[in-house]
């Protein structure tokens, strides 16, 4: 249940840094989606009903820091959510580089359901014209963040606690010879 | 029954879970003017903090722009450096406030101009995706605001407002792609809607045979009913026309540079 909370809170703050300091430093395009970060990493380490109820309330979260309409990043966390349990059955989630490459995954679902969302249901199509050109860009830096903070939580493991089957932290098994 | 709905019960909970929250989405995309329950909490919660985050970057900007540029030569001359740094302190906080003043006196001639009754407010967050193009003012519903109401700079127009709450209000920025405003060219008085493009706008529905160039301005028409006739929305950039099809295409860059904006105003009623 701590940990639970753990995420909740985590979401809020990266909400609070998207909206409030990260626009200081970085132009839209190269603004990382922590959340996004986040409900990968939680999708790949809590259990299922857990993962949801989380994933749920993280996008209403982002719903509430972004755009006109609550609803959206519900929506699309929930697919990318239930999505990660599926994949994370069939790979080793415990390597950190696969880790990665799920991140990259990650983003581009979640463009291509919002790009699909926001065209067929609220009938914006214009915002593939913003959306299109930013891939890239979002792919590199959700990559390079994601690799920061996974860095800080193989650094700050001890801190915070082992707990077995938390993804990416395969190097923590090995420094206990488990 | 029991033993089929058994076997399929994580796909049964993923498509009921995903036609609920795409019925939430499309509920509340019909409801634009509302603010639910808990976007307003959220929005409530996340006003202190956003207001708290944007003066220490300004303190934080302040103290790099006034101090440690100087590490080294403090060093050398401790005494006349502090002196020298309270001095320059005290000087950039001048130019802060006189800049301020400009800015500020820029808007209220600008509303002068505009001749209604409009509510200075002050940009403390932004939006927290790369698509969508919104900011957070730091006035609500305790001031009056309400949703639907106009923001506009001393550059031009800025959006509407979507979310209230009671100290700080989400504004639909013009270059979001959901952002759609009616324009007129003021040379030519050519109509269309200016739509967002992120960083620039689309001119739509601009007849083929109108007449539009380079470097026109473009203003609001009034017929929208949200933004007052006759506002700075921002220049045509470039006109193109196909061979075929009634309209032409035209973009548009804004008056305003949303990267930097810093103070607004909120027109809260109608011709004085």
């Amino acid at each position: 249940m701590k940990g639970f909370f753990l995420f909740l809170f985590s979401g809020v703050f990266f909400a609070l840094l998207q909206s409030s300091v990260l626009p200081l430093f970085f132009p839209p395009d190269w603004r990382p989606n922590l959340i996004l970060i986040l409900i990968l990493y939680l999708g790949l380490s809590e259990n299922l009903p857990r993962a949801l109820i989380a994933g749920l309330l993280l996008g209403a979260i982002q719903d509430s820091f972004c755009g006109p309409s609550l609803g959206l990043y519900v929506s699309v966390y929930l697919v990318i959510v239930l999505v990660t349990r599926v994949i994370s059955e069939q790979l080793n989630v415990e390597s950190p580089p696969l880790l990665l490459l799920l991140i990259a995954g990650g983003t581009l679902l979640q463009n291509l359901l919002v790009g699909f969302y926001l065209t067929v249901l609220a009938e914006s199509a214009p915002v593939l014209h913003i959306l299109l050109p930013a891939l890239p860009k979002q792919l590199l830096i959700n990559i390079l963040f994601a690799s920061v903070l996974l860095f800080l939580l193989l650094r700050f493991q001890r801190i915070f606690g082992y707990r077995p089957g938390l993804a990416g932290l395969v190097y923590q098994s090995k420094h206990h010879g488990s | 029954m029991r033993e089929l709905l058994r076997r399929y019960q994580f796909l049964l909970l993923a498509i009921i879970l995903l036609l609920a929250t795409v019925i939430l989405y499309s509920y509340n995309l019909r409801q634009k003017s509302a603010t639910t329950f808990f976007e307003r909490a959220v929005l409530t919660f996340a006003a202190p903090f956003q207001s708290g985050i944007d003066g220490m970057a300004d303190s934080v900007s302040d103290v790099w722009g006034n101090y440690l540029w100087l590490v080294d030569a403090q060093q050398q001359n401790l005494a006349l450096e502090q002196e020298n740094l309270e001095l320059r302190s005290k000087l950039q906080q001048t130019q802060e406030i006189s800049l301020q003043n400009e800015r500020l006196r820029k808007l209220l001639a600008f509303v002068d101009e505009l001749d209604r009754p409009a509510l200075p407010a002050q940009v403390i967050g932004e939006d927290a995706s790369n698509w969508a193009r919104t900011i957070v003012i730091d006035k609500g519903t305790l001031a009056g605001l309400s949703n639907g109401l106009p923001v506009v700079a001393a550059q031009g127009v800025v959006g509407r407002i979507i979310k209230v709450a009671p100290n700080s209000s989400r504004v639909l920025l013009i270059t979001d792609a959901s952002s759609a405003v009616a324009t007129l060219i003021q040379r030519t008085r050519t109509r269309g809607v200016a739509r967002g493009r992120g960083e620039n706008l689309s001119i739509e529905y601009a007849l083929r045979d109108a007449d539009i160039q380079a470097g026109d301005l473009l203003v609001t028409s009034g017929m929208g009913g949200v933004f007052p006739k006759g506002l700075t929305v921002g220049l045509v950039d470039s006109v193109e026309k196909n061979q075929y099809g009634l309209f032409q295409q035209v973009r548009a860059t804004t008056t305003i540079d949303f990267s930097h904006l810093e103070e607004v105003m909120v027109i809260v009623g109608e011709d004085r």
